[in-house]
């Protein structure tokens, strides 16, 4: 006898007609709740998400398919991948069934369904059936017996566990009522491919046919009662992630990484800035908040959230979500939190590990404009005073705009108004041309590109703040003003290269002064030496050291830079002592978003919170390469009590120290 | 109601200030400028009347040359309704008497309910320009002042006194009130108003259209305060202590 079953055995071929009748009327269901829902995604302002579509669909596809960002935390994305891929195959199984039960068999009398295809078909359903019960329980008991601090439940999870796990065991039920029915009795060798329904099967050996046909006809409807009823809750729980998320992938920004969207302040039609009500997000953004599964991954690594303060980038997104389906009228910095809001660092960490791809910083730094260009509010006093000295001076720091080419007197550099003839134009930036400490710096800076015969310039007084810290903050007229003025000096001067030594300038510079007409080739300085190490031209002799790198939010998770500073690093002798949160998972310093203008009244301190955790690595340098970091790393190592033990340089100051003769 | 702000530009105070070669003024070379801290306090507190009263027209006015037009921008994208730029080169050579008789020269005949001016200016610092107009425009002044209120076409205020003393003081309108640190924190201008103040009316009178008095101060010099020595600070035990004071008491002061 050929090796296959009967499809529709017991229940016969008559439940054909009202299972496809229900099966429409379920998919009709879910049409109808997605089409209510694409409504509120439509109340957004419009957004272009859809050109490179060829591209999108590529990585949407792998995204999901590969479940590479689900797998960025590795234990309970491994858990999910592996129900995932559990499911997709039961999935599969199914559509072959109906292929052939439906079209092949009774259109072209073709059965695919037998001989070895049908026994390796069996096993590999029975073996994803199995896999998919464990991981279940796997996801049962992490979240409501364990249950990691931070992670929620709602009447959501209930269902979507509840529902998942009897359609599985259903289904093994009616596989096993089947077979105790016919494999068993006639011994069949068959039995053996479907393992755990052979398990099954033999629980019920001692039942009477009648009596197991009955309970097969009963379980068979019960099952498919439960997957009409999953059809039908996608769209009204968080299963809608099974199509959200992927298509998330697919309208995902392409690039480049971190970009605001540039306001166009010369339209006088427009008559508000910034997102007060939820028509002023875009579409995506109110797509993005029916993405989010709450798997709080984003809040774990906020640092914000992590120092107690009013923020979690997960509860912001929910907020929204409510605003969006519950309440549209609410304003949007009332149901976040100005507080919270105003709490947010820019790094990025949320969003780049956000396994659904929901973009948070957009989000925020859209309801800062708001308050800033409509209300003219900012978090504090401090803030205000700042951001009237970038008005009135060019930089933060409230210091005389005519000296801040000083620290490069006594060096002999030369602004570009005495001598535009140079290779890079240093675009210094505020801190480093102002702050003590941060002088030492830029002179490091200009000592190693002396060292490796670079002629460099500077713009002295003509240059001013990047704008970026005022831009984070929601003043994107000041960002603007500024950025105009910079841009048309460095023009003017026919430069093609600039290279800062702050990543919050770099990141400006080379990506959002793009929007504005800039176009000379920017990079931060360790990229810039990395460069000029492997071309030769820079020569080190390394000193060994230990020291523990901290990749700044705006060169690691903005612009993937996580080598080259490595690279110099290792030039100069320093043996690494990595942090747990390094890399793209590094933990901001706090001064990132213009918080670096910001006093943190809020919750504890973030750069103690990052020192304590250089500490832990037992180095004994705190190396980083961002004039904000060091800048707080100063305060947070001392606020730590490490002063004793861990120093704070810059990588250039390192790297100034190695020089060969 | 019609109210007068006067506010001047004065240059950053972390400004790297340089005398001119007249060695009476500082020379305005690479200076940033910013309205006169008091007279923000001015500007927000004739516009939060008009905002109190639901309505009123608010002058911005402020002498100097065409550098100080940027001031009264910001102070109409703050809320003030129409600035008047008294256009004056050579305005830093006035003294108080005179900047107030050109102001007065405007003002009379404008027939204002209320004037707004700082108590002084942070680079003149004369504080007379507030009281001289209300002299010459024979109004009422209250000056220094911490905390305003307009009521049934009253005024009462609260001024600051030495040692933390107030005085609240009740007074008729027509009036002048110069304003103190302390009375009101300045808005920042929303974007939408700062569009809009590009397109508001700016009158400017050339100061030589307007009769001036005749300067009654003369600035004869200007300098930097001399450096003095550092302060010292002695550390240790209260024995040595006593022993070194008194050996620079005797050795370098020779007081002993």
């Amino acid at each position: 006898m050929e090796a296959t079953r009967e499809i529709y055995w017991n229940v016969g071929h008559g439940v054909l007609v009202p299972m496809y009748l229900l099966a429409l009327a379920a998919l009709g269901v879910m049409a109808y709740g997605f089409a209510r829902r694409l409504k509120v995604y439509r109340l957004g302002r419009p957004l272009v998400r859809t050109d490179n579509l060829s591209a999108r669909i590529a990585a949407a596809l792998r995204s999901s398919i590969m479940q590479t960002r689900v797998l960025r935390v590795r234990a309970p994305g491994g858990v999910h991948s592996l129900f995932f891929w559990s499911f997709l195959m039961l999935f599969a199984g199914t559509v072959l069934v109906f292929v052939q039960a439906d079209i092949a068999a009774p259109l072209f009398d073709k059965r695919f369904l037998s001989g070895n295809f049908y026994r390796y078909f069996s096993l590999v359903l029975d073996l994803a059936g199995l896999l998919a019960l464990v991981m279940l329980g796997a996801l049962f008991v992490r979240r409501y017996l364990m249950r990691p601090g931070g992670l929620e439940s709602d009447r959501d999870d209930a269902i979507m566990h509840g529902l998942l796990f009897a359609i599985v065991l259903s289904g093994f039920i009616i596989e096993g009522l089947r077979m105790a029915a016919t494999e068993l009795p006639a011994g069949s060798a068959l039995a053996n491919w479907s393992p755990v329904g052979l398990t099954v099967a033999k629980l019920f050996s001692a039942a009477s046919e009648p009596s197991l046909r009955m309970w097969h006809a009963v379980a068979w409807w019960g099952h498919l009662t439960l997957t009409l009823g999953f059809i039908v809750a996608i769209p009204f729980t968080k299963l809608r992630h099974l199509f959200a998320v992927p298509a998330n992938y697919l309208l995902a920004d392409r690039g480049p990484k971190g970009c605001l969207s540039t306001l166009d302040l010369e339209d006088e039609s427009v008559e508000s800035f910034g997102a007060a009500a939820l028509g002023d997000l875009s579409w995506k953004d109110i797509f993005d908040t029916d993405a989010c599964i709450e798997c709080k991954r984003c809040q774990d690594r906020c640092p914000a959230h992590r120092t107690e303060k009013p923020l979690s980038p997960m509860r912001l997104v929910d907020d929204l979500h409510r605003v969006a389906f519950a309440d549209p009228q609410q304003g949007l910095a009332e149901a976040a939190g100005k507080d919270a809001l105003w709490s947010c660092t820019t790094c990025r960490a949320c969003q780049e590990i956000c396994p659904a791809s929901v973009e948070h910083v957009g989000k925020i730094v859209e309801m800062r404009r708001n308050l800033v260009l409509m209300e003219g509010e900012f978090p504090g006093e401090e803030v205000t005073a700042a951001i009237d000295n970038v008005e009135v001076n060019g930089n933060p720091l409230g210091m005389a705009f005519a000296a801040r080419g000083d620290w490069a007197r006594e060096l002999g550099v030369k602004t570009l108004d005495e001598d535009p003839d140079v290779d890079v134009l240093y675009f210094v930036g505020c801190y480093a041309s102002f702050d003590k400490r941060n002088i030492r710096v830029a002179k490091s800076l200009i000592e190693i590109c002396r060292h490796a015969g670079v002629r460099i310039g500077i713009l002295g007084q003509e240059e001013k703040c990047c704008g970026e810290p005022v831009r984070k903050m929601g003043n994107e007229y000041l960002y603007q003003m500024s950025a105009a003025g910079n841009i048309e000096t460095i023009k003017a001067y026919g430069i093609e290269r600039v290279v800062t030594s702050c990543p919050h300038c770099f990141n400006t510079l080379n990506k959002d002064y793009r929007d504005l007409g800039f176009d000379a080739e920017v990079e931060h300085y360790t990229a810039f030496l990395d460069r000029l190490l492997r071309e030769g031209r820079l020569k080190l002799k390394p000193e060994s050291f230990s020291a523990t790198y901290h990749d700044s939010c705006y060169l690691g998770r903005y612009n993937d830079l996580y080598e080259a500073p490595r690279n110099l690093l290792g030039a100069a002798g320093a043996s690494l002592r990595e942090m747990d949160a390094s890399g793209a998972e590094s933990f901001c310093c706090g001064a990132g978003g213009g918080r670096i203008l910001a006093e943190e009244k809020l919750g504890r301190r973030i750069s103690k919170e990052r020192a304590r955790m250089a500490g832990e690595t037992g180095a004994d340098t705190l190396v980083s390469n961002c004039p904000f970091c060091l800048t707080m790393f100063e305060d947070g190592v001392k606020g730590a009590s490490l002063e004793e033990g861990l120093s704070t340089v810059d990588l250039s100051e390192i790297i100034a120290s190695r020089l060969t003769n | 109601m019609k109210i007068l702000v006067c506010l001047k530009q004065i240059p950053d105070m972390e400004s790297k200030f340089r005398i001119n070669e007249e060695g009476i003024w500082y020379d305005e070379a690479n200076l940033a400028w910013r309205i006169n801290e008091y007279d923000e306090y001015a500007v927000e507190q004739a516009v939060q009347v008009k905002e109190q009263l639901g309505g009123a027209e608010v002058v911005a006015l402020s002498l100097g040359p065409a550098r100080v037009k940027e001031a009264i921008k910001k102070a109409l994208a703050m809320g003030c309704d129409r600035g008047v730029h008294i256009n004056d080169e050579e305005g830093w050579r006035r003294d108080p008497f005179e900047i107030a008789s050109l102001i007065a020269g405007y003002a009379k005949e404008e027939g204002f309910d209320l004037v707004f001016t700082g108590m002084q200016s942070q680079d003149r610092g004369s504080a007379q320009v507030g009281v001289l107009l209300a002299g010459m425009l024979g109004l009422p002044a209250m000056t220094t002042v911490v905390d305003f209120a307009l009521e049934d076409g009253a005024v009462r205020v609260k001024r600051e006194l030495e040692g933390g003393m107030k005085a609240c003081v009740k007074c008729n309108l027509p009036a002048v009130v110069t304003c103190q640190l302390g009375l009101n924190t300045p808005r920042y201008p929303t974007l939408p108003n700062i569009m809009k103040a590009k397109r508001k009316e700016m009158q400017t009178i050339e100061a030589a259209d307007l009769a001036a008095a005749g300067s009654r101060l003369v600035t004869d010099r200007l300098a930097f305060p001399e450096k003095k020595g550092g302060g010292l600070v002695l550390e240790g035990e209260a024995a040595d202590l006593a022993g070194k004071l008194a050996t620079i008491l005797r050795d370098k002061i020779k007081v002993l």
